[in-house]
């Protein structure tokens, strides 16, 4: 067990990043908002962490808190004319900040880098912080989930006018879904910069944006399966087909395609539906099969 | 007792008149009819009440609140709750699913302790599955709480949608055909639901093809035909006037 974690250690961090950044990614389309912002909530993470630790000397912890407010401030204002925007034309909005959040750290190159970006950031995270994190952000999810917001969220992505007609002020619930998209994102961009020495603008750009949507592709857009089953296949596919690493994006995109073919819910919602599927069958019906019989009978 | 009035209300689409000038009062504790024929501008009506459509001219009160210029959630809000024509579920939600999330209205934790799940969030939830649960039972459809709702035949779907619509104890509820599609025996059945949420002091507005349905069940009724009002009173007045007999039978008269 000790052995396989020392040899795959890199792997399983990335993993954990990659989860955490699914999170930002799936919980946004699963309120209906169109978003691929992950990419640029986590590049201003990324930064924020990296340019305070690295120029200003201040704590780890308090520039993670930073990098969490300023996640949260940005969604929220990118939310306002989100709001006003529908499907493709959110994606295309959502795409357009990643690139002007790009664009702006190369031309800020006193205060960024540029495009060489900032090195020497201190290494604070190991997999005990991001395991953390990502429980956190899992345990977040899973009371969305259970409680109210969940069930706004699921029926906002189904039928906004219908959540309008119960009284669901959509507006402020597609808001609330960008924010903690946005905060997810800005946390884990941070958590990546504190792990991996220097960062540049490259790490954020189309590829990063790509990766986060294909782990929600791949694994679910709904449930919490969802996501780690998609950083699981992103992570462990490239060790599988190292023979054929020419090729790799060859290979991730015919996964895509396969799973978008025969699975388009993804690899993990599957799953999950699958498993209820088969459990609601068993037990719970059996007592209200009795209870339909009985109105049957009273016809 | 509350009610609901519509004064003077105008909804034109172009120089298309949908609605022109209509006067319309819902009580609270009765069951009010509108009919008319196809095409009558009945569900514009709906939509103008609920804030879906903004109004050409005229004003939409409960009791003494002005609704005219609210959004459709704030009019919810309000306590008015309604069903769509043509039958709006949240597909892949189960059919209890539907009708918790019915209860939005009136759910009393907040955002933070749902992001939390503090118990009072978790406790609220089981508390109104629990609700939705009974409310199912009183539509007939309990044995299908596990279904997908987008599964289920037409006229559970409606029921399933008037379920939702309640759930929050709306002061008015306006039901868009909501025994369209039902037999005999299932029509009754949902009368009698009706009469119940009406002697509860649920204002009731029913749109109705069924003129013998709305007759049977309506204190008061109104007729719109070509978005006019022609006539309103009892249902033994108003299925007498020529001009709704016209109305509804005199166009085919004049096309045989």
């Amino acid at each position: 067990m000790m052995s396989f974690y020392y040899s795959y250690q890199p792997l399983i961090d990335f993993f954990l990043i990659a989860v955490g950044l699914g999170y930002s990614q799936q919980l946004a389309l699963r309120a209906g908002v169109f978003s691929i912002a992950t990419a640029g909530f986590s590049a201003l993470g990324a930064y924020a962490t990296a340019i305070l630790v690295t120029r200003y000397g201040v704590p780890v912890p308090a520039a993670i808190l930073v990098s969490a407010v300023v996640g949260m401030a940005v969604s929220y204002v990118l939310s306002v004319p989100l709001a006003r925007l529908r499907g493709a034309f959110q994606a295309i909005a959502t795409l357009a900040f990643v690139q002007v959040v790009i664009a702006l750290l190369l031309y800020f190159e006193s205060f960024t880098g540029g495009a060489i970006g900032i090195s020497g950031i201190p290494r604070v995270m190991n997999t005990g912080w991001l395991l953390l994190a990502v429980l956190v952000t899992i345990y977040v999810i899973w009371s969305i989930n259970r409680t109210s917001v969940g069930r706004v969220f699921n029926a906002l992505r189904q039928d906004d006018s219908v959540a309008a007609s119960l009284g669901v002020p959509i507006k402020s619930y597609y808001a609330l879904a960008f924010v903690l998209s946005g905060l997810i994102g800005a946390v884990f961009g941070a958590l990546r910069s504190l792990y991996v020495f220097n960062i540049e603008p490259v790490d954020f750009g189309f590829h990063a944006m790509v990766a986060s949507l294909t782990v929600v592709v791949l694994g679910g857009r709904n449930t919490l399966l969802g996501p780690i089953a998609g950083a699981l296949i992103m992570a462990i596919l490239p060790e599988l087909a190292r023979p054929l690493a020419e090729n790799r994006g060859i290979l991730n995109g015919v996964i895509l395609i396969l799973v978008i073919t025969f699975l388009p819910n993804g690899v993990g919602d599957e799953l999950v539906y699958w498993l209820r599927r088969r459990l609601r069958r068993a037990p719970k019906t059996m007592s209200k099969r009795k209870e339909g019989a009985d109105v049957v009978a009273a016809d | 007792m509350s009610s609901l009035r519509i004064e003077d209300a105008c909804k034109y689409f172009g120089g298309l008149k949908a609605v022109d000038g209509i006067n319309m009062t819902v009580p609270a504790g009765r069951i009010t009819g509108l009919i008319g024929p196809n095409g009558a501008g009945k569900s514009t009506v709906v939509n103008m009440i609920s804030g879906v459509y903004s109004l050409t001219r005229g004003e939409v009160y409960l009791d003494e609140q002005q609704l005219t210029r609210l959004h459709v959630d704030e009019v919810a809000r309000c306590g008015i709750a309604r069903t769509f024509q043509n039958i709006r579920l949240l597909p892949e939600e189960s059919v209890l699913d539907n009708v918790v999330i019915g209860y939005f209205r009136k759910q009393r934790s907040g955002v933070m302790s749902s992001l939390m799940g503090l118990p009072a969030a978790l406790a609220e939830t089981r508390r109104l599955r629990e609700q939705a649960w009974e409310l199912l039972g009183r539509f007939g459809i309990q044995k299908y709480a596990d279904y997908e709702a987008g599964s289920l035949p037409y006229g559970h779907q409606r029921r399933v949608e008037m379920a939702r619509s309640i759930a929050a104890a709306p002061r008015i509820v306006m039901l868009d055909e909501p025994v369209a599609g039902m037999n005999e025996v299932e029509s009754a059945e949902m009368a009698e639901i009706f009469e119940d949420l009406a002697r509860s002091g649920m204002g009731l507005l029913l749109i109705e093809h069924n003129v013998a349905f709305v007759s049977r069940l309506c204190s008061q009724v109104y007729v719109l035909d070509s978005g006019r009002m022609i006539a309103e009173g009892p249902p033994e007045a108003v299925t007498r006037d020529p001009k709704v007999i016209e109305a509804y039978i005199g166009g085919k008269a004049d096309a045989a």
